[in-house]
This record gives C-alpha cells, sequence and structure tokens, in this order.
C-alpha cells in the first residue's frame, strides 16, 4: 500500500542512480570449493519455551547448521555477429512465454558532444516519439494493446531500447521495437515537448537532495571535463544548448549496427530469432564510409590512475536550509569494469557497506541511530568506476555521522576483512547472483549492461569464478588499495548553517560551497 | 495493491512496465495449506527452478490497530523485531542470516506486516528456527535500548522518506484530509516523531502478546525445499508455540467502505521543498477485492497508464500543463484510496490544471471507455500480473496477501477473472458512484516561497 514503510531501504536511495543505474557491475561470486559460513554456536544452555522461564528441553533446539549450496555459476547467451555487424546474445529459457530484448548501442553519455551534455539521454528520448508509421501517441497505444513495454534510454557507457512480451505478441511488438531504433522520425513539434519535459526534470532535480549528491559528487570525481563528470541527463546549461539538430546527428554517427548488441532472453529460439531480426531490422545496415560510432573517447584514461595520495579530501556543501537530514556522500575514483579486480571490489563491498550486515549500515544505523541506513557501492564503468558510500543522517548529527563514516571506512581500508566477512561476502555474492538471474527481464538487464560496457558475455561466469577464489589476503589487499578516501571528496547536501559549526569541530576547516549541478 | 519491495541488485534501474494479456493465462500458484494446532496458517509453495528459498511471515496487524497516541507504533515494532532474544541476540538475527547467504526485509501497512527471509535453499533450517525463535520469544525480553535504538532508526526513517523527499509530506498529511479523526486509516503507518518518543517498553510487550500469535500469523515456505522434511521442521519449530487467542479484529465499525464520509470538497495546500506544484486528489472507494475495486484499477490504468492514457494525453501531451501525471487505485482491507497526482508545469495556473483533470474525470463519468481503451487496459493489468509471478519472493507474498485478505492462498485466477469481467458499462458506473466531484480531497503542493525560483 501506499503509506507502507519499510524496514530499511535495500536500495542505495537515488544516490548516483540517474547517473549510472546500468553501467554498475556487480558480481558475484559461486564455484567450488566454498568453506562453509561460520559454525553454528550452540544456543545457551537456558534457552527457554516461554521467554522467562527455563526449560529443560528446547523445542528449537540448537541453532541449524547451513550447508553449503551447490555452486552457482551464471548462464552465458549464445553469441554471433550478424551480416550488418550487429552483434546477438541469446539466452533461452522456455518456462514461461516471455521474451525480454534490449538493442545496445555503445555510445552513453560519455560520448555527449562537449557542451552539449545529455544528448545520448535525449537522443534516447526521442526514439520512440514517432518512428516510421507512428507518431508518439501511435507507439505508445499499440505496444500497450499488446501489453508489450517499450522502454528506452541512456547511461553513461550505453543507449538501448528494451522491449519485454509475451511470446504470442512478440512479432508485432518486436517490428515496434525495429522502427524505433532505426526509423524514428525526430518531428521538431514532438523534440519541442521533450526538450521542455526534459528541462523542466533538471529544474524539479535540484530539490531532490540524494539526486543533487550524485550529481555533484560525479562531477567532483571525475571533474567537468572529463567524459563520465556530468550526469546522464546533463546540467541545466547544457540541455538548454541541445538542438533537435544535435540529437540527428548524435543519432546517425552512434546508432549503428556495427556499434550495437542486440540481448536476448526468454522463450526464443536461435532461428526464431533470426528471423524475427530479419522482419524488424531489415534496413538497418553499416555504412562503412561513416564516421563510425561506439568509438570510445580515450583522452581521460590517462586519469585512471587513483588520485595522488598527497591530494587532501575536499569537502563541499551545497545548501539546503531548513533540511531535516543531511544527505552525505564520501567518494574516489576507482578501476573499470574490465578491471580484473572489479569483481573483487564488489565483494570487498558487502563487508563495508554492500548489506544491512555491513560496517557502515551496522555502525551509522543500528548502533549510533544516526541514519535510516548507510552504504556504499562500487560503480564500475567502461573507462574507470567510482566508489561511492552515502547516508542520510539527522541534521544535528552531521559532523558525528561524518567522522563515524570516514573512520569506517579508514578502518576497513587498513585493517581489511574479517573471517566472518571473508565468509559473509562470498556467501551474499553468490545469492545476489542467483537472484540476478532469476526473471527474464533482469537476466536481459544485466546482460545489457554486460554488453554496453563493453565485457564479453561469458562475464560474470568469469567474474563469479574469479571472485570465488579470492582469499582473504586478496580481498583485504584491495581494500586497502581502493577504499582508502583520505584524497577523495565528501559532498554534504543539507543546511549550511548548521552543518559547518559541526564539521569545524571534526577538524574540518576547509569547506566549499557549491550549487545543486555541482558548479 | 501490495507494495513492491526495493531490490538491492545494484544498478538496475527502474523500468515501468506493462505486459499483454494472456486469453489463457494460467496464473495459479499452485500450493497446500495447512493449520497447525495452534492456529498458525502454514502455506507451502515448491518450485525447484532455482536453488533458493523464501519464507514470508505475515502478521494480521497494521497502524488501523494503534491505540490513540501511539501512531506509528505497528511499523516500529516491526524494527523490534529483528531486535534479538536469547537464542538469538541482539544483531545475530541479520548476521546469521547474511552469514549464510540469505537476506531480508519486512514492511508495514494499515492492515499488516509482513516479513520476508531470502536464503540458498539450504539455509531453510535457519530461517525457518530464527522466524519461530522471534515468533515465541522475542516480546517479553523487549528493552529500553533495543527500542531507543529502533526509535532513532525509524525517526530518520521519517525524515528520510518522508520530510526531505519532494512531496513526501504528501503522504502524512493526506490520510489525516482524506478519512475522519475516528477512523482506524485516519493516520500515516510512519506515525508522528511525538507518538514514536512516547511508546514504552510496556507497549511493546503488550502488543507482541496480542497480536504477535501464532493464530494471527501466516507462514509461507516458497522454493526449492523437500515438503515432507519442511512440514517436519515447521512443526517443530512453530507448533509448540502456545497461542493467547487470535486477536480481535476492531474493523471500522461506524464506517462503510461504499460510502465515503466527505461531505464536500476538503481543500488544503502545503509548502514543501519543490520547484514545481502537484495538485493531488484523492477519494474513499471500496475495500480491496469488493465490487468496483477492480475497476478503480483499471481505471487508473486508462487514466494514465502510459503516454496514451487520457490524463497523459491530455494535460502533458496535448495540453502541455503538467510535467507528469499518475492514478492509482490503493486498495485496502477496510477501504481504498483512489488518487490522481499530477505535477503542474512552471507558470501554469493550478486552477486551469485543476479544471483541466476534472473536464477528463467527467468524461470517465459521464461516457463509457472506448473498446480499445479497456482492452489496453486489461491486457496491462493482466500481463503485470503475470510477470509479477516469475519472481518467486513475489510469488510468496501473494500468496500471504490472499490469505490474508481473502482466506484462500489460491486467489490468483479469481482475482483476474474481476479485471477480465469488467465492462466499459461497469467501469462507468463505478466511475460515477465514486470518482464524484464533491466529495473529495484536493490538495495542492507548492514550492516554498523563500526557495521559489
Amino acid at each position: 500500500m501506499k503509506g507502507a514503510s519499510m524496514r530499511w531501504s535495500r536500495r542505495i536511495t537515488n544516490f548516483l542512480i540517474r547517473a549510472t543505474a546500468a553501467t554498475v557491475f556487480v558480481s558475484a561470486c559461486g564455484g567450488p570449493g566454498a568453506e562453509p559460513p561460520p559454525k553454528a554456536a550452540v544456543p545457551p544452555a537456558d534457552a527457554s519455551t516461554e521467554a522467562g522461564a527455563p526449560a529443560a528441553i528446547d523445542p528449537l533446539g540448537s541453532r541449524p547448521e547451513v550447508p553449503m549450496p551447490a555452486p552457482y555459476t551464471p548462464p552465458v547467451p549464445v553469441s554471433y555477429t550478424r551480416s550488418n555487424g550487429m552483434k546477438v546474445w541469446l539466452l533461452e529459457r522456455h518456462a514461461l512465454p516471455i521474451v525480454s530484448m534490449q538493442i545496445v548501442v555503445a555510445a552513453g553519455s560519455g560520448l555527449d558532444f562537449a557542451g552539449k551534455e545529455g544528448l545520448a539521454y535525449a537522443t534516447a528520448n526521442m526514439l520512440d516519439e514517432g518512428a516510421g508509421k507512428r507518431g508518439a501517441l501511435d507507439i505508445a497505444r499499440d505496444i500497450d494493446q499488446l501489453g508489450a513495454a517499450l522502454t528506452t534510454g541512456a547511461f553513461v557507457d550505453y543507449s538501448f531500447v528494451e522491449l519485454t512480451s509475451l511470446k504470442k505478441n512478440l512479432e508485432p511488438a518486436a517490428l515496434i521495437l525495429g522502427d524505433v531504433v532505426t526509423k524514428p522520425t525526430f518531428s521538431l513539434v514532438e523534440w519541442k515537448r521533450v526538450h521542455d519535459l526534459w528541462e523542466n526534470e533538471l529544474r524539479a532535480r535540484q530539490s531532490n537532495p540524494h539526486a543533487v549528491a550524485s550529481v555533484v559528487a560525479q562531477r567532483l570525481v571525475f571533474g567537468p571535463s572529463h567524459s563520465y563528470g556530468h550526469p546522464t541527463s546533463g546540467t541545466k546549461k547544457s540541455a538548454a544548448n541541445v538542438g533537435l539538430s544535435d540529437v540527428m546527428r548524435f543519432y546517425k554517427e552512434m546508432w549503428r549496427p556495427e556499434a550495437a548488441t542486440c540481448v536476448v532472453v526468454g522463450d526464443i529460439t536461435q532461428s526464431e530469432l533470426d528471423s524475427l531480426l530479419d522482419k524488424a531490422l531489415p534496413a538497418w545496415t553499416s555504412h562503412p564510409n561513416e564516421k563510425s560510432g561506439g568509438k570510445r573517447d580515450k583522452r581521460d584514461v590517462q586519469n585512471v590512475a587513483p588520485p595522488n595520495a598527497s591530494d587532501r579530501r575536499r569537502v563541499v556543501v551545497v545548501d539546503r536550509p531548513d533540511a531535516p537530514q543531511s544527505v552525505i556522500g564520501v567518494a574516489r575514483r576507482s578501476v573499470s569494469a574490465s578491471d580484473a579486480n572489479a569483481p573483487l571490489l564488489a565483494r570487498v563491498n558487502g563487508a563495508l557497506g554492500g548489506s544491512f550486515t555491513s560496517r557502515l549500515n551496522q555502525d551509522l544505523r543500528e548502533s549510533r541511530g544516526y541514519s535510516y541506513g548507510a552504504r556504499s557501492r562500487f560503480l564500475f564503468m567502461a573507462l574507470q568506476g567510482m566508489f561511492a558510500a552515502e547516508a542520510a543522517v539527522q541534521v544535528e548529527h552531521t559532523g558525528d555521522a561524518l567522522k563515524a563514516m570516514l573512520g569506517d571506512i579508514e578502518d576497513f581500508a587498513h585493517s581489511g576483512l574479517t573471517n566472518e566477512e571473508e565468509s559473509k561476502t562470498r556467501m551474499l555474492a553468490r545469492a545476489e547472483l542467483v537472484e540476478a538471474y532469476e526473471t527474464v527481464e533482469a537476466t536481459a538487464r544485466r546482460l545489457g549492461r554486460i554488453a554496453g560496457v563493453g565485457l564479453p558475455p561469458e562475464a560474470d561466469a568469469l567474474a563469479s569464478k574469479l571472485m570465488y577464489n579470492a582469499t582473504k589476503q586478496d580481498l583485504s589487499a584491495l581494500a586497502n588499495q581502493y577504499i582508502d578516501v583520505t584524497s577523495g571528496i565528501v559532498v554534504i547536501v543539507g543546511p549550511r548553517a548548521k552543518i559547518e559549526p559541526q564539521l569545524k569541530a571534526i577538524g574540518i576547516a576547509s569547506i566549499d560551497s557549491v550549487g545543486p549541478e555541482g558548479e | 495493491m501490495a507494495i513492491r519491495s526495493s531490490i538491492f541488485a545494484l544498478g538496475c534501474g527502474a523500468g515501468v512496465l506493462a505486459y499483454a494479456a494472456l486469453a489463457s493465462a494460467d496464473v495459479n500458484i499452485p500450493f497446500s495449506r495447512s493449520t497447525l494446532p495452534n492456529g498458525m496458517t502454514v502455506i507451502l509453495h515448491e518450485d525447484h527452478a532455482i536453488p533458493m528459498v523464501v519464507v514470508n511471515v505475515s502478521y494480521n496487524v497494521g497502524s488501523r490497530f494503534e491505540k490513540a497516541g501511539r501512531t506509528g507504533f505497528a511499523h516500529l515494532f516491526e524494527h523490534l523485531m529483528f531486535m534479538g532474544t536469547r537464542r538469538a541476540p541482539t544483531k545475530a538475527f541479520d548476521a546469521w542470516m547474511e552469514a549464510s547467504g540469505g537476506s531480508n526485509n519486512a514492511w508495514t501497512s494499515q492492515d499488516r506486516t509482513d516479513y520476508y527471509d531470502v536464503g540458498a535453499n539450504t539455509s531453510l533450517d535457519l530461517l525457518l528456527w530464527l522466524e519461530a525463535d522471534r515468533l515465541r520469544d522475542l516480546g517479553p525480553l523487549m528493552t529500553h535500548d533495543k527500542l531507543n535504538a529502533q526509535r532513532d532508526v525509524v525517526r530518520n526513517e521519517r525524515r528520510q522518506t518522508s520530510e526531505n523527499t519532494p512531496y513526501g509530506k504528501v503522504e502524512l498529511r493526506l490520510p489525516e484530509l482524506l478519512y475522519p479523526a475516528s477512523h482506524p486509516y485516519h493516520h500515516p503507518v510512519v506515525g508522528s516523531h511525538e507518538d514514536l518518543e512516547a511508546a514504552t517498553v510496556d507497549d511493546t510487550k503488550a502488543f507482541f502478546a496480542t497480536y504477535y500469535d501464532p493464530a494471527n500469523a501466516s507462514l509461507v515456505v516458497a522454493g526449492d525445499f523437500e515438503p515432507n522434511a519442511v512440514k517436519d521442521k515447521i512443526n517443530r519449530y512453530f507448533g509448540a508455540i502456545p497461542s493467547r487467542g487470535k486477536p480481535i479484529d476492531p474493523g471500522a465499525p461506524n464506517f462503510l467502505d461504499t460510502k465515503t464520509t466527505l461531505t464536500g470538497v476538503v481543500r488544503e495546500a502545503m509548502e514543501d521543498n519543490v520547484e514545481l506544484p502537484k495538485i493531488i486528489m484523492a477519494w474513499q472507494t471500496p475495500r480491496h477485492f469488493a465490487p468496483g475495486d477492480a475497476e478503480l484499477d483499471l481505471i487508473s490504468v486508462a487514466l494514465a497508464g502510459g503516454k496514451a492514457s487520457r490524463l497523459y494525453k491530455a494535460l502533458v501531451y496535448d495540453q502541455k500543463l503538467a510535467q507528469s501525471v499518475d492514478a492509482s487505485q490503493d486498495s485496502g482491507t477496510l477501504g481504498s484510496r483512489f488518487e490522481v497526482d499530477v505535477m503542474a508545469r512552471p507558470g501554469v495556473s493550478l486552477d486551469a490544471l485543476e479544471a483541466a483533470i476534472d473536464k477528463e474525470l467527467a468524461a470517465v463519468r459521464n461516457a463509457p471507455l472506448s473498446g480499445a481503451e479497456l482492452e489496453r487496459a486489461k491486457n496491462m493489468v493482466e500481463t503485470s500480473f503475470v510477470m509479477r509471478a516469475e519472481s518467486l519472493r513475489e510469488r510468496a507474498a501473494l500468496l500471504n496477501m490472499y490469505e490474508a485478505e481473502v482466506g484462500d492462498p489460491g486467489y490468483a485466477e479469481k482475482d483476474l477473472t474481476r479485471y477480465r469481467v469488467a465492462t466499459t458499462t461497469s467501469i462507468q458506473k463505478v466511475a460515477e458512484a465514486y470518482l464524484v466531484p464533491n466529495a473529495r480531497v484536493i490538495l495542492r503542493v507548492v514550492p516554498k516561497k523563500e526557495s521559489g525560483k
């Protein structure tokens, strides 16, 4: 129900979601040779049948031990290339008559033209605003009539069109998908409306403290001129600069079959799929003489190295007068999605801020009561990644909470994982992977993300083994190398007048002020 | 419809899903049901597709059972259920579960409190043992320290999800405007800071003794397990928990879900730290599964489901008055709330926007939907149902929802039939009867003066 309250928000509120949602690469483990979780403790001898009333025999007995679950290795899709250069990843799954497909092109907001930030996002938004013979409302009406769902969007490293449909309606739905990908109308009338809505959305973003923290952290971690330094949906200033001609140029350069992967999961065979794609994408051909889209800009790769350890940590405040909470973000750069350490770092994070019993959540929420929840995560993108921790805390405890967060992070970076954490993170990573591949649509999205950040179809299967075999020493060494935030950045969105004295009290004297887009 | 859990799948963008009708969809979820001697309901749903199990325990208690001066208590108590016993001391419930690769969450509504655990197929005994342990022993072992720890967490939850989120304060105020003070749905689930502060350890012990009783609980076990072994474990762990008797559901004897208590238009404007104003309209409508409830779901889809919907097309697409539109039938045990939310574009007159919304609502009352519109809405509702049931966790939640609401976990097919048999005529009648212009709440959220740009 609408008014229902959850025990905890398992998702990291909104932090960084807009910017990087589908680029996150969560690896998990599986594979042979796991060690069991901690042995069951023997319950106290006086455990009672009625609380407080000792009994000779406890009907519940001692805590059940948990045998090691069988290894889980994620499925690997069949992959091949069609004559137009488009790659196809197919994972057949015939339990339910459902098919989910994604056309992913390797061009996201990282390839936005300079000064036109948000262009990849705007382009994706325009694809279903009229295509082929259908106007914008016709597309929506026909897709709804088929009971299908069609979504377009962009992330940092890629753009996508997603279709999920019952098998019996797949062909007519896929024909619409084909039009959207290959025959967008780009009508000026529709553009005007889409552009207005976009600008309003950016305006509204300023009053969402989690979105603001995310935008500012991203800009400060990567810098405004870096491919990843701006939000996927752009800024108020850049959106004003984007015109329909930019959208058409971006589409022409980037939405090309040789830059695309078609990910398909569900109740369909390869021959059925090939016949479907022949009908849905008949005219999508490559033009080798034109500028090839989807090439990642390598200018920034020199900056992949972690920031110089001698850099001081930068602290910025975005003023939000009268807010009852401060949203605190702590962030730094990290490795790319293709780095061999990425899957292991996802497991490292499970101990620090990636689970309910993680150090950050236990400390800030359960022990100190400052927050509804504290989290951290790695975002692994094609060129490089980012580590970010976040908590929304009661304003009166902003200074104490920041000190505790930084203390927890530094302590973890220096001392690494405990034996319990080493075991727990393996088990949790395995569980996350099992769930990630449970439904057809979730599986298609995950594979779409893997394709979108430039990893091979077997990435999760390989990662699960790598992560599985990592030792406590391996993980602790990575914590030491990639969790340290002494030269990272701190963003606080909250009432500056109340926050500043608290920061001074914990020894932070230099505080910068920035606006809600980090400017 | 029941709340959806947020999933810790990092990075999965939220997608708006709508799926096509299956003329002959088999939406039934196979199950077996039994009752333990202490009155506890047990529902098993076996499925070996993935090596996972889900345990869902639903207690028939929510915010509508709260005493005066203790708003928010049912939800606060939900948090306290994780604070430990002798066998599983404070923090052990989560620590042991996550050590085995499991995870959990819980939610509280006006009507129910629902706990679920997800784990590897090898962890089922542990999950059951932990749930049985807290049902058996938790209340009498409550302490000030445990209570204070979760009181702080819950007050921060209120700050984070309501007070510091754009438009979040609507959910705190709307129930108060929609229902009279004597109605059990009058106060928000999360409660007031004042009442949360006032809660005592004695309150928690009494609440546990009354409502956390096996006769007031339903246990669903779903997934990859061996039924005979699980039945033995359930009998052993839960079967000997003594019942103090099923608590009485006070209901709302002086109210009828089919007869609104509103006698006019209740208007209010609130300031919030937002950029764009919003108009929220709300009506009292028939309870979950009562005649009219499914029609109102279909109306919400026809009004605001997708770009081709009536409100989207009229307000966002054609007239360019609105930034976004939303509509929902939020179904409850005692009654439901039909709600329309429209965010204005900058500079638009809210009076003009309200008139434009009213015009669309009048059209739904005054003439039937087209056949194509109804078919679209039915397809979207039906297939979203089919897709939801792909997830084991959702199936477990649905079984307990049907058990709690209609006393039949196998109600899925009948539930869908309500939508299948709806006609353009029945829909128009329901719109005429319930979405009336002169008995509703109209709440406006406007940007704060000092922060308005």
